[in-house]
């Protein structure tokens, strides 16, 4: 099965065919946000997306969409821009499945610099994206993001693979910052740096 | 002892924080443009947002007794979104020219990318071209690099350190923000950068020389009240009140007065809440104060 064929079947009465932006604005509403399930979550990755246990409703409706779309890099941006947080959420989860997704990368990092927990979330955790494409000042960037936020950096995809000695100097120097200032050093800090 | 906030975002604030703050008090503050939480979409909402902090913010602080000064900037977030940086860029010659603009800032480095690089340099040059001091933000990851960096920035663009403050310090940026000669800036948080107790044991370790104290309140959790409170804090540890009057006002006033632009700064402010602005009072049918 395809990306697009697993999203559009989680989402039962999904019309691809309705005015686009409207349909895409309205999905929250339309098709609440509870989880799809196990079985959707598992088809889903089996057809080679990754995303999170708890995929919404909506955000599966505008997985699909998007990706049904083949959308511009112009598309894409305003939706991110003129988007509520679930629309945000929802177009970051998918950035991996749209055709040549290293046009991306710019509108993938601006949106690490969210102050909106969910959003942050969207991009860093359990996204294929940022391992990916993003350049190494920019996936580190977003893994102290993550440290400092809570955001769980065992949900990171593929941080193993790019973690260098750069990034663990970076992890280590801030679990210094705060030992510095009386602190404890998050847990997840060892998952970079070992014993930081 | 008159208290000074020389970095606080009122915008985000409300009038019983005006009114704590004039009681506990503080009778000068400095605003800085920065983020305002979310990504702004257009050149003309940081028009608007300079504006409005020239304008009826300023005009709010004087209401309730406060001495009201800005700094302008693009901030190193939004520096990053290549739609806006080359409009803002160009309304601060206009805009750095007002008066009660007391500084360029925030400016700095958030992510340290090449984009940010750039507008840190174009507006330390703008800030040389405008005889302006330097409001310059400490990045919240990778901080002690980050103050390496800018401290080095500062250096080669031939920023004068006396003009500038370096905002921000923690324990371990301190030491070397005071050797490069730039002013230290601390913001006193509930939970994050620095705390009262923190900042005792930095001024006891470091002296009071070009220290200076802030709350950095913004729309997130945080407490316009961090200035007394940690004035209170220092003085209960057995600060003298001479160096207490230095970090909270002395210190600042002679900061910003280097921008020319503090006028009678040491004069009380006298409060008439009969005034409009623009057609707005900040009362709701309270009857008007007059001093």
């Amino acid at each position: 099965m395809t990306i697009a064929a697993a999203l559009a079947a989680a989402v039962p009465g999904l019309d691809l065919t309705a005015p686009f932006e409207a349909a895409f604005a309205s999905a929250s509403r339309r098709f609440g946000k509870a989880p799809i399930g196990a079985a959707h979550v598992a088809a889903i990755r089996a057809a080679g997306l990754v995303i999170p246990d708890d995929l919404g409703q909506d955000e599966c409706a505008r997985g699909a969409m998007l990706v049904a779309a083949a959308p511009s890099v112009e598309l894409v941006r305003d939706l991110v821009r003129r988007g509520d947080v679930r629309e945000r959420q929802a177009v970051l989860r998918v950035l991996a499945a749209l055709p040549e997704p290293a046009r991306f990368v710019d509108l993938a990092v601006d949106a690490c610099r969210t102050n909106v927990e969910d959003v942050f979330r969207a991009i860093a955790c359990d996204n294929a994206f940022p391992a990916a494409h993003f350049p190494d000042a920019a996936f580190y960037q977003m893994v102290l993001k993550a440290l400092f936020t809570g955001a769980p950096l065992a949900r990171v995809y593929r941080l193993r693979e790019r973690t260098t000695d750069e990034l663990v100097r970076m992890v280590r120097a801030y679990a210094s910052e705060r030992r510095a200032a009386g602190r404890a050093v998050p847990e997840d800090a060892k998952l970079v740096a070992g014993d930081p | 002892m008159k208290l000074f906030d020389p970095h606080i975002h009122m915008t985000s604030r409300t009038t019983d924080d005006y009114q704590a703050m004039a009681a506990a008090g503080i009778a000068a503050i400095v605003e800085p443009a920065f983020w305002v939480g979310q990504p702004r979409t257009h050149v003309g909402t940081f028009e608007d947002y300079f504006l409005s902090l020239l304008g009826w913010e300023r005009f709010r602080a004087n209401q309730f007794g406060i001495r009201h000064y800005c700094t302008l900037a693009m901030n190193p977030r939004e520096a990053n979104d290549p739609a806006l940086v080359d409009g803002v860029l160009a309304l601060l010659p206009r805009y750095l020219e007002k008066d009660g603009v007391v500084a360029v800032g925030e400016i700095g480095y958030d992510d340290m990318t090449p984009a940010e690089d750039k507008v840190f340099a174009a507006q330390l040059e703008l800030a040389k071209q405008h005889a302006l001091p330097a409001l310059i933000h400490l990045p919240h990851r990778d901080k002690k690099r980050g103050c390496e960096r800018t401290l080095a920035l500062v250096k080669d663009v031939g920023f004068a350190p006396e003009l500038t403050i370096v905002d921000h310090n923690t324990e371990e940026t301190l030491p070397m923000t005071l050797d490069s000669g730039c002013w230290a800036g601390h913001s006193i948080y509930p939970q994050t950068k620095m705390d009262e107790p923190r900042m005792v044991a930095l001024v006891k370790q470091y002296g009071a020389e070009k220290i200076l104290v802030n709350s950095a309140a913004d729309w997130g959790v945080s407490d316009p009240l961090k200035v007394p409170k940690t004035r209170d804090a220092m003085r209960a540890a057995g600060i003298a009140d001479a160096t207490l009057a230095k970090i909270f006002w002395h210190n600042p006033v002679a900061f910003f007065a280097q921008s020319g632009r503090l006028d009678d700064i040491e004069a009380a402010l006298a409060v008439d809440q009969r005034q409009l602005h623009e057609g707005n009072s900040v009362l709701r049918g309270q009857t008007p104060r007059v001093d």
